[in-house]
Order: structure tokens, then sequence, then C-alpha cells
């Protein structure tokens, strides 16, 4: 099986599964049959990625595959190429992705089981489609085939998010989600489009850079590109529409909100580096903005009450450690902990919808004492709150600390100190979260909660165990695209996990021993930046800029359109109607017409003389 | 004086305009045929002329043409025009105006 | 002496004053007579510039013809001598107008033009005529006799008496 093979195996078959979910009915509307072909599918691209991870690894920092296809020609020249580029970064990542699709595809099987056997399959239908999607993305040439899967993408999250489409607010959501994504890839969109015309070419690579750097576009581009990041990688002020996605199931928060969409937006930070690093000011922007929203998301998270909700915010505050991290020039620390993450939130994810399925509620004050009768599901989700929290030895820990190292090294001071911050509210609110669910007194829905069945609980425990162990793997990992990566204790690292320690000890002392703290003291902070006040802002700029904008261009094709075209035939029928004088019916007016005709040609014809 | 090719087609294009004067100035649909046929008239002393004068004789076979289309349009013409007298019981141009509008 | 100019400045007189008058008569019989007469000038013409068989014809088929049928035309939409009587004039300050506009157009051109001034040996005979008809113009020669025909049998359709109605 060659390199080629290998990865149109494990990009195409699920869309191929797909596609025939979609044409064929009958498979789809049989529930379980759907589901079982697109995991098949998602079993044979896990096996395929891990595969080429193995090639990978035994050849590190080159490129294994790089087969690309003539899409479109221009002056026999080729304008657009779409084919497969795997090197350590685009490998590793397909690796994430495929694993974590399909362990939260396996989950599914367990968790989506009440649904009717039509929506089961094309939830399944849905899932691969975003496989496909994601897969493309992650082995993208250039930045043409990277637009045109993110768009891909895009769709299947809106598909996911509004599954229970008959339920107003998942549509709206989908809706709000889609809408929001939409108007960063303009930014996507135009940063190519600037990218191409400076360029000739569509490509990330160091000649291409070259070329924008002298046209003086670089930082248009970057800029423009990073708008569709902060879109994608829902950053401030762009991240209203990730709270929302929570309505759809909680295995898609898992996938897409937690693990790869979300981390789409980071990914092409990772792979067009060399155009970001082009522009000062486009890096400068990437870290302010993404330590700003690392503090600002985690400060939202702790006053959540619903676990999804606590959830999304933090995955916010992580992308913004990534993003903060992109803006030092180098990738080594937002990759890993783009790796380290998928795994340790999607693991929290699957374990709150364990949580979620067992209670049957989302919000915390329906949770409590947990502990005891779903033994897996806690501990496997204490596992994923340590590693969010950075606790010393797990996955998070070596990811976060070598963010912050990066930071403090290229003299970032605001996001640095922004991501301390969030350090100690992310120790924080996880302990809250994991205090208030598992521990303490149980509500009287939690009384009946009992532990979940194995398709959701294995995924659990091979998350938590790659949460556990993918940390130590940090060297290995960047070695395979050309990167230095050794692990010291630093000053950072112990002031880091100090905080953590410190948040975790708060929460216990809060939420451990009186379930129920008055949390006045972050009301104020709550009430200014809430997700409230921000979705008032997003509304208010929908209706007065958007709807505002529209008013204006209808009333333009209304009244001057329109009118040009109402003005027009009014003239023809009044002209009609005037010139009709002319047709007196009388003869001997006819014969005057005839002769001035007549006299007219000759006086023309005697005078062109 | 000797008449020249001027002095002929100077009163051929008279006779014409006369033609159009009396067809432009009648009412009766048979004095707007004699207008024809006096304009025609003029045309054909045109034609004539320059026969003699270019020494081609093709023109007074023109002129022949000419005269024999006339002869049909003139017979067609009355026709037309007994018709007319036929419906409106006059031949006055004013009584035919069905394409008014 | 040649009698050249007497002729051709007698008969311009009869042409000129014949369509003067049947342009401006108000009485339709005596408008279509002197048509006669400047047709039968037009015919002295002819014969002054060599085309004895058009002189002929243009007698034989325009005075002879056209006139009789100009008169048949008039005499059978005679309503109560109503007609006979009634030629009148149509806006003539108009009508003037513009035909004096055309022929001033018309002078100035001739006037302006170089003229062939050939008044030499001109072969206008009937024969000449003849082989000219038939060698150089044979097909306008039988196309002119199907429109003759067309022109016959339409107006015939067009006047006869429609009994069954």
């Amino acid at each position: 099986m060659s390199a080629l093979n290998l990865a149109c195996v494990a990009v195409f078959l699920p869309v191929c599964v797909a596609g025939i979910l979609w044409v064929i009915p009958a498979l789809r509307t049989r529930g379980r049959i759907g589901a079982f072909l697109s995991v098949l599918a998602a079993l044979a691209s896990t096996a395929s990625a891990l595969i080429l991870f193995g090639m990978q690894r035994a050849a590190p920092n080159t490129v294994i595959l790089d087969a690309q296809a003539r899409w479109l020609t221009r002056e026999g020249r080729s304008m657009a190429d779409v084919g497969f580029y795997l090197d350590g970064v685009s490998t590793s990542m397909l690796v994430v992705v495929c694993v974590v699709a399909l362990l939260v595809q396996i989950f599914s099987l367990g968790y989506m089981a009440d649904e009717p056997p039509a929506a089961f399959g094309r939830y399944f239908t849905y899932h691969s489609l975003f496989l496909f999607s994601m897969a493309g993305l992650v082995v993208a040439p250039n930045l043409l085939q990277l637009f045109m899967c993110w768009e891909l993408v895009g769709l299947a999250s809106y598909l996911l998010i509004g599954f229970y489409f008959k339920k107003p607010s998942a549509a709206r959501a989908a809706v709000k989600a889609f809408w929001v994504t939409k108007f960063a890839d303009m930014g996507l969109l135009l940063g190519i489009i600037i990218l191409y015309a400076q360029t000739g070419s569509f490509s990330w690579g160091p000649e291409a850079v070259a070329t924008l750097t002298a046209s003086g576009a670089a930082t248009a581009v970057g800029l423009l590109l990073f708008l569709a990041i902060m879109g994608k990688s829902a950053q401030f002020p762009l991240h209203l529409w990730l709270p929302d996605a929570m309505e759809g199931p909680t295995p898609v928060s898992a996938l897409l909100h937690a693990a790869t969409m979300v981390a789409a937006g980071v990914y092409l930070g990772v792979r067009a580096m060399p155009v970001f690093a082009a522009s000062d000011q486009t890096l400068w922007v990437m870290a302010h903005i993404g330590g700003f929203t690392a503090l600002f998301a985690a400060c939202v998270a702790v006053v959540q009450t619903d676990i999804k909700k606590v959830l999304a915010y933090s995955t916010c505050s992580q992308l913004g450690y990534m993003v903060a991290a992109l803006g030092t020039g180098e990738i080594v620390g937002a990759y890993f902990h783009l790796t380290t993450h998928a795994y340790f939130k999607a693991l929290l994810f699957l374990a709150a919808g364990s949580v979620i399925h067992g209670v049957h509620s989302n919000q915390l004050q329906d949770m409590g004492g947990l502990f005891g009768k779903m033994k897996i599901t806690a501990i496997t989700f204490i596992i994923g709150a340590l590693a969010l929290a950075g606790f010393p030895g797990t996955a998070g820990f070596f990811s976060k600390d070598l963010i912050l190292e990066q930071l403090l090294h290229a003299e970032l001071f605001f996001p640095y100190a922004c991501g301390m911050t969030a350090a100690f509210l992310t120790a924080f609110y996880m302990g809250r979260v994991v205090f208030l669910a598992f521990f303490g007194p149980p509500s009287e829905a939690a009384q009946e909660a009992h532990e979940s069945g194995f398709p959701m609980t294995i995924p659990l425990v091979l998350l938590a165990a790659l949460s556990l162990g993918i940390g130590f793997f940090g060297t290995q990992l960047a070695g395979l695209y050309g990167a230095e990566y050794h692990f010291h204790l630093s000053p950072t690292g112990i002031v880091a996990s100090a905080l953590g320690f410190l948040g975790i000890g708060l929460a216990w002392m809060a939420f451990g021993r009186r379930p129920g703290m008055n949390l006045s003291a972050f009301q104020p902070i709550g009430n200014i930046i809430r997700y409230g006040a921000t979705d008032r802002i997003f509304k208010a700029v929908y209706e007065r800029i958007i709807l505002g904008a529209s008013a204006v261009l209808s009333w333009i094709d209304r009244y001057l359109i329109d009118g040009l075209m109402n003005w027009s035939a009014y003239i023809t029928v009044v002209g009609g109607r005037e010139l009709r004088g002319s047709q007196t019916g009388r003869i001997m007016d006819y014969v005057y017409f005839l002769v001035f005709g007549l006299l007219v040609l000759s006086a023309s014809g005697w005078i062109g003389q | 004086m000797i008449p020249t090719l001027q002095s002929y087609l100077l009163l051929g294009s008279g006779i014409f305009c006369l033609g159009l004067f009396a067809a432009l100035s009648r009412r009766n649909a048979v004095g707007l045929l004699v207008g024809i046929e006096l304009m025609a008239n003029g045309v054909n002393l045109n034609l004539v002329a320059f026969s003699r004068f270019t020494g081609l004789i093709d023109y007074q076979v023109f002129a022949l043409f000419s005269i024999a289309l006339t002869v049909a349009e003139v017979v067609v013409g009355l026709a037309i025009v007994i018709l007319i007298f036929r419906h409106h019981r006059g031949i006055d141009t004013d009584l035919v105006s069905e394409f008014e509008g | 002496m040649s009698l050249m100019p007497y002729a051709f400045g007698g008969l311009t007189a009869v042409v000129l004053v014949g369509s003067i008058f049947a342009a401006s008569s108000q009485n339709l019989v005596r408008s279509v007579l002197w048509l006669g007469a400047a047709l039968i000038g037009t015919a002295g013409l002819f014969a002054l510039l060599n085309a004895p068989f058009l002189a002929g014809i243009q007698l034989s088929l325009y005075t002879g013809g056209i006139i009789t049928l100009m008169l048949f035309g008039v005499m059978l939409t005679d309503r109560e001598h109503a007609v006979t009587r009634q030629n009148p004039s149509l806006n003539p300050l108009g009508a003037l107008l513009v035909a004096g506009t055309f022929f001033a157009l018309l002078a100035s051109a001739i006037m302006n033009t170089e003229l062939p001034m050939h008044m030499g040996d001109f072969n206008g005979s009937t024969q000449a005529v003849g082989l000219n008809l038939l060698q150089e113009h044979l097909l306008a020669f039988e196309a002119l006799s199907f429109l003759l025909l067309a022109a016959m049998v339409g107006a015939i359709v067009l006047a006869r008496r429609r009994d069954a109605e």
C-alpha cells in the first residue's frame, strides 16, 4: 500500500459512504446500517492515517507524499491543483482528526441510540461528510483546496448543529454559526485572492511569501486570513457562535467544536505561518487577540451553569492560547497544544455527554455526587479536567507550559499575563465543575443516574490514556516536522503549576465543602463582559447595520432601478399615444409624408455632393 | 436657341413638379391619379432626353418599360377607385380613413 | 434655318400649359382632358428627340388608353354629377411649397452637373429599340408581360360586381 493509496482511503472513503447514504435512502433510514458503514469508514481512515503516521516517523522532517492533480489550467500552466500534501504536520493532524472522529462515532452509537432510525442514519451521514471535509483540509497542498474544505467543514457544522432542526433554538444557532463564520470566511477569500493576485499561486511556500512581502501586501493578507481564523476558532469578538453551537448533540460538540473544526483555524495558522510571519503587525494582532480571548472566555466560563457551555467557553479560551502562540511566529507551541487539547477536550465533552445522558439534563444543579454512580465517567472526566488545568504530568501541562514560555521569550507581555491569569481561572472553573457534578449531595435527577454502556465508556478510557500519555511524546512529535522541543522546568512552569493548584484549591473551598457558592465577586466582571452583552451588540449590529443596509439597497432597487424600468415603459406608452396622431388614415396626409421623405432624401443626397 | 439636354431636363423636372403639386393638392382620388400621371410623364421625358444625348438606346427601352408600368398601375388604381366609390358612395380621399390610429 | 428651336418652344408651351391646367382645374373632367393635351405635347417632344417609336406608344397608350380609362373612371364614379363638378383643392400653398422646393432642388442639380452635349447622329429607330429590347432586356420584357397579365387579372377581380355576397 503506497502512501497515495492510503491517503486516498483516508480522505475519500468517508465521503463515499456519505454519498451512498445520501443517495440510497433505504440504507440511511434503516439507521443502524448507515451507522455501521460510517464507523467502518472511520475505522479504515484511522488505520490508514496510523500507517501513514508510521511512515512519517520513519522519515521525519520530510514530505512523504506530495501528489497533486491539475484542476484548473490557465495559459498552459496550472492555476489550481488539488491533491495530498503529507508532511509531519499534516500526518499527525490527520491522525488526530481520524482518531477523535472514530471515537466520537463509536460513542455516538450509544449516545444517540434513542433517536429514531431515520435521524440516526442522517446523523452518521453528516459525520462521514465532516470527516471527509476535515481530512481534505488537513492534507491540502495549497490555500485553494484548504478554502474549499474549509467551507465544506462549515457546511457540516451547520448541518450537525442544526441536527435537531425542529427545535427553534437549534435552528437559530446553526444559522448564527454559519453567519459568523461566513463573515470571517470573507477574509479568507479576500486574503487568498490578494495572495493570488500578488504571487500568482495559491501556495504558502517561501517563494510565494517572498513575492508577497516584496509587494507590500503581506500585512493585508495576513490580517484577512486571521479574520478567518478568528471566525473559525471563535476568537473575540467572533466567538459568539460557539456557545450557541452547543445546541447540537454532545458528540458533535466534542468532535467539531472542541477537537477538530475549531482547530482548523489554528491549523491554517500553522500551515500558512510563513504568510503570517511575513508581517510583524499581523503577529502582534494575533498574539493580543488570542491572549485577550483566553482571559475573557475563562472569566465567562466561571459563571456558566450549563456544563456544555462551560466547556464551550473553555474551548474558546484554549484556542486563544493557541492563537497567541501563533503570534510568536513559532508553530511548535500552538501545534502541540492543538494536539493535546483535541484529546482532552474531546474527552471532557464525551464524558459530559455521558453525564448528561445519565441525568437527562445539562445543568450543573441537576448533578451532584455522581462519582459513586458513574465511576468510569467520573475518573476520565477528572483526568481530562486535570489535563486542561495543566496538572503536572498530564499532556496539557507540557503544551500549555510551552506556549507560556514562547510568549515570554517573544516578550509579548500582555498575552503572557492573560495566559497566566487564564491558567488560574481554568483550574478554578474546572474544579468547580468537578466538585459540583461529581461530589457533594446529589439532586433528584442525579439519584437515578447509572454508568453508561460500552460504546460510551470505551472511547472515554482511550482518550483519557491519550490525555495522560501524549505529553511525553512532545519531542518526537515536534521532530516530525523539524522543530526542536525539549522540556525543561522553568520559572514559568512552576508559577503556572502553582496557579493551577491554587485554582483547584479555591474551587474545593468554594464548592467542595459548600456547594453553590455565591460568586458575587465575579458578577461585575460577568455582567460587563457577559455573553449577553456581546450578544446584544451582535444583535444591534445585525439589526442596524445589516438590516439597514438591506433597507437602503431595497429602496434603491424599488425606486431607482424599478423606477427606471417603469419610467421607460411610461415613455413608451405616452410616446406611442402621441405618435399615433400621425396615423390619420387620410391618404393625402400619407402622400405628403411620402413626398416629404423623398424631399429629404434628395436634399441630403444633393448636400452630400 | 438650340435646346440642350439641360433645357429638356429642366422641362421634365418642371412637369414632374407640376405633377407633384397636382398630386398633393387634390382631394379627389382620380385627381390624385392625374397628378401621378403627370409625374410619370415628366420622368419619361427625362429618360428619352438622356437617351438622345448619350447615344444609348437603352434609356428609350427603359422609358418604354416605364410607360407600360404606369399603364398597369393606373388600371389597378382605377379599379380600386371604383371599389372605394361603391363602398363610400363618393371618391373624396377623406372618406377613406379606415387606417386611422 | 432650323425649325428645332421653334418646335421645341411650341411643344414646351403645350406641355406646360396642359400640365398647369391639369393640376389646377376645379373640374375633374377638364383636368383629365388637359392631361391629355400635355401628353400629346410630350409625344411631340419624343419625336423631336429622335424617338419615333416612343412617340407612337405615347400617343396610343397614354393619350388613347389612359385618358380614356380615366374618363371612364370619372363617369362611373359620378353620383348626381357631383364629382364632375368638384375637384377641390386641398392646401394649395403647402403643395406649392413642396413642389417648388423640389423643383429648386432638381434645377440646381441640373444646372450644376456636367452634362453630355452629344447632339450628333443618333439612331432611335424602331428597329434599334426593338433589337435592344429583345436582346439586352429580354428577361425584363418577359417579366413585364407577366406583370401586365397580373395587373389585368387583378383589376378585374377587384372591380367585378359581387353578386352572391
